[in-house]
């Protein structure tokens, strides 16, 4: 949570996080560049600049194929949303690993000629009506733009800014960018590999982010949240006993939206699932020192009204409930962000000893 | 919903103990996946063709006739320990330049080249050097120099540049190495077909337009691509020169 903009703010898991990452990158790097041309062993090696290039264009795939993968992950086991929490530092990288790679490339294969090497690498190949010998390089500038965008505007301010539902839907791109880096790699260096191992790696590497997408979906629909039954213009949510202390239950309401009725000590409070951050599901938040907790990023919230504690502001929809023949109904219309809500007291309550 | 008691990992927090062996885990993995990919993609790249700049040998500086194809060949006179007599060198400039300029006025003349050999088994080109030091018109009567008629020929193979495909660049032909090689065609570097089969003795000829004129544009889509084309054949010293006829160019499979 930031009540100030400043570039990052740290803490232990975050330190953590990027170290794991760095690891990973500088070993993958290492391996690559010193490593392998020792035991490849070539009369006549491949040349520096492209063997650099082809390093830090295999990397920036690597990572951005585990940066899809945890998203769904998360959707398929909880126990992976940590991996979510600092993802963007790690697309941050991904974006530098891809200039290096894509510098290598200009300053090699679109250098020394008689024209500038930025509009060399725009009609060197002007082949888009053929599939074999397309101009790949369009994939890779477009997949760069994505990820320079979205490195440009990962940070907070820009999520505030441009409201989070444009933010998120802005860093969708990273699909179109991922895309086309398939392309990139398909019409490009795969079209001369005689050993396929890379091919291999790339072949799985984009199934296992496309398979675990269509099963992460697969799950949300199979076990995705319900719409809550209409009665009298109110919508029906569950029992009172069908939610624990500290916890939430989710239902989806007639204008898509959905709705996050939470028991805390005895009493429900509903707020809109949508963290006012990144969207975050906070309905499968916990509510930690009185405050609901978003399992992404861990912005707070007062149940109750909606409000994030001082000194911070964010704020989200709260709705009004009632308890009608023991069942707890809301008003889909939300109030709007930072409403005041009384909480209902559920009759009989008594916490369960754990 | 997360209605039940399991782990609740807040990033500002500790991390809940039932959670850390299982990042952990995840942590090694990660940093597995980056190892592994590292080592295999790095250590499975193929071999370039053995080929390069020989910038051991030292600069070379030999005579013979210019000839303009239209691209500038020597037909050497006069060599040395490395390039003999009867060798035919393209000639290209630095980086993606060719030296036509630097040829023209020379066709038919005695002239002395003087630069860095790019090899590919057999010496075939000659990079030069700048100015007058790499290429000048010397005195004395060029000899008269054969063109041997070799027919029409259809074959199959690949365009690309011939100074990467001599090693400039390492790997320097295919699809990924088309823009590239486009840019060196465009900079006047002599083009060439390397064949599938030895054509005479050769897996590769310059090759030029119809009836002695450049490469035509519309050769460039084919640039990496295997094809096949038909074309005119002919032999000057130990250099095939191949005169294709672009209306005959075609995308093959096989």
């Amino acid at each position: 949570m930031s009540v100030k903009y400043t570039p990052v703010q740290w803490n232990l898991n975050k330190w953590v996080y990027d170290a794991v990452m760095l690891v990973g990158v500088v070993a993958f790097l290492w391996l690559f560049l010193f490593v392998s041309p020792e035991l490849l062993s070539h009369e006549f090696p491949i040349n520096p600049q492209v063997h650099n290039a082809r390093a830090f264009g295999a990397c920036a795939f690597v990572m951005l194929t585990v940066i899809l993968c945890i998203g769904p992950l998360a959707r398929i086991d909880e126990r992976f949303l940590p991996l979510l929490y600092n993802r963007r530092h790690f697309g941050v990288m991904t974006t530098f690993v891809a200039i290096t790679h894509a510098s290598y490339i200009l300053n090699w294969y679109f250098a020394f000629s008689k024209s500038d090497k930025f509009s060399a690498l725009l009609f060197a190949n002007t082949s888009y009506t053929q599939l074999a010998g397309f101009p790949f390089e369009a994939f890779g500038i477009f997949a760069l733009i994505c990820l320079a965008v979205l490195a440009a505007t990962s940070h907070d301010f820009w999520m505030k800014f441009l409201t989070p539902p444009v933010w998120k839907r802005l860093h969708s791109l990273i699909y179109f960018a991922y895309a086309a880096v398939v392309a990139h790699v398909s019409l490009g260096i795969l079209q001369d590999q005689q050993n396929h191992v890379f091919t291999v790696i790339f072949i799985g590497g984009a199934l296992a982010v496309a398979g675990l997408h269509a099963y992460a979906a697969w799950l949300d629909w199979r076990g995705g949240d319900e719409v809550g039954a209409e009665s009298n213009g109110w919508i029906e949510i569950c029992s009172p006993e069908d939610i624990k202390n500290g916890f939430a239950k989710i239902k989806l309401l007639p204008n898509g939206e959905r709705v996050a009725v939470f028991n805390q000590e005895g009493k429900l409070s509903a707020i809109s699932n949508a963290c006012a951050h990144q969207n975050g599901p906070l309905g499968e938040g916990r509510v930690i020192d009185c405050l609901v907790t978003c399992p992404w990023h861990g912005f707070q919230y007062d149940v109750t009204n909606g409000r994030s504690p001082a000194p911070f502001t964010e704020t989200v929809p709260t709705y009004n409930l009632r308890l009608t023949d023991g069942v707890i109904q809301v008003d889909p219309k939300a109030n709007p962000p930072g409403t005041f809500v009384e909480p209902v007291p559920i009759p009989g309550w008594q916490e369960v000893p754990a | 919903m997360s209605n039940d008691d399991k782990p609740f990992f807040v990033g500002y927090l500790d991390v809940p103990g039932p959670l850390r062996r299982f990042l952990l885990l995840a942590c090694v993995a990660v940093i597995g996946i980056f190892v592994a990919t590292g080592f295999l993609i790095g250590s499975t790249q193929d071999e370039p063709p053995a080929s390069g700049f020989r910038f051991d040998y030292g600069r070379q500086t030999v005579t013979g006739v210019i000839e303009l194809t239209p691209y500038p060949l020597l037909r050497v006179t006069q060599g040395n320990d490395l390039i003999k007599p009867g060798k035919t060198l393209m000639l290209t400039g630095q980086g993606k330049f060719g030296v036509d300029a630097r040829a023209m006025g020379l066709e038919g003349q005695l002239a002395e080249v003087s630069g860095i050999i790019l090899q590919r088994g057999t010496i075939d080109m000659m990079q030069l050097a700048g100015g007058r030091r790499g290429l000048k018109m010397i005195e004395g009567d060029a000899p008269a120099m054969e063109t041997e008629p070799l027919g029409r020929w259809k074959v199959a193979g690949e365009i690309c540049d011939g100074k990467c495909l001599n090693g400039a660049m390492r790997p320097g032909r295919g699809l990924a190495h088309k823009a590239c090689a486009a840019l060196c065609l465009v900079g006047d570097v002599p083009p060439v077909f390397v064949s599938t089969q030895l054509i005479e003795g050769s897996d590769f000829m310059l090759i030029t337009g119809p009836d002695g004129t450049r490469l035509p544009k519309a050769a460039y889509d084919y640039i990496g691509q295997f094809i096949t084309a038909e074309g005119d054949l002919e032999r000057r010293g130990d250099m095939l020169i191949f005169k294709i006829d672009t209306d005959t160019l075609e995308v093959t499979d096989e």
